[in-house]
């Protein structure tokens, strides 16, 4: 087969996949399309060592996972200490309890299935790029990825104590993110 | 205030601890007690837990532009 031809049905199948898979990691276009770009590139560099054991959708899409991750780690290593404002203060009150404002609200749906309206994906899309960026990669690195939180804490570079902080942070500021643009929309 | 009585935002920390099977004996005792009287904690706990669940699950339906695959096609017979 002529390698002019492989490239080009290569791209041509498997490129929107990564495209969107890396969408739904990072939220910046530029980035995600050079994380595709970086993925082909690798997988046509290791193509001689790559076997017949996993499926070539499977394959590239471990190679685009890792180059994710990469990604995370690169931007972690310049924060010497994890430090960001604490947006979620004012989900309670000097009692500690809920505030009117934060308070979860009943939504009227079976908390127990899965959710098959549309609308509720885009609003969770839209709710995760809403994120801080530290909370989004912890979030999808847990939840999307199926990381360890050890290894977590080790590809962000930051502590134990830090990422129980983020990851709950992160869950307190995408279900009030939901409750209010799907709920109350 | 006892001992077994938690407030809700340490409830809501710890329903994070429980979900990722994260949560000691003791901690996992005071947080069931606090549920079963407190409604707005469970809700977070159900509500927390449908968005995990269905997180993986997602419906974009971008297309990588065409100057990009063109430019990635490009680099990759560069690469010969």
């Amino acid at each position: 087969m002529k390698p002019s031809l492989q490239a080009d049905e290569w791209v041509n199948k498997y490129g929107n996949m990564l495209y969107n898979y890396t969408l739904n990691r990072v939220t910046d276009k530029g980035i995600a399309e050079d994380l595709v770009q970086e993925t082909f590139l690798s997988a046509w560099r290791a193509r001689d060592s790559y076997t017949a054991d996993a499926s070539e959708k499977t394959w590239l899409f471990a190679i685009c996972k890792n180059k994710i991750i990469d990604h995370y780690r690169k931007k972690s290593t310049n924060k010497e200490q994890y430090a960001e404002a604490d947006t979620t203060s004012s989900f309670f009150d000097e009692a500690e309890h809920w505030t009117r404002e934060d308070q979860p609200n009943e939504w009227g749906v079976s908390y127990t299935t899965t959710i098959e309206t549309k609308e509720f994906y885009t609003i969770l899309e839209y709710c995760k790029k809403k994120l801080q960026e530290m909370q989004r990669n912890v979030f999808v690195m847990k939840y999307m990825e199926d990381l360890e939180a050890e290894e977590i804490c080790k590809v962000l570079n930051i502590s134990s104590s830090n990422y129980w902080v983020i990851i709950h942070r992160a869950k307190l500021q995408l279900r009030k993110c939901i409750e209010q643009n799907w709920i109350n929309s | 205030m006892s001992l077994l009585n938690i407030s809700c935002k340490k409830a809501a920390y710890l329903i994070s601890k429980k979900e990722q099977g994260k949560i000691n004996l003791f901690d996992r005792v005071t947080l069931s007690m606090h549920l079963s009287i407190c409604s707005l904690c469970k809700l977070f706990e159900e509500q927390t837990g449908l968005i995990i669940r269905n997180t993986k699950h997602t419906h974009t339906e971008e297309k990588l532009p065409e100057e990009v695959k063109e430019r990635i096609v490009e680099k990759i017979l560069e690469e010969k």
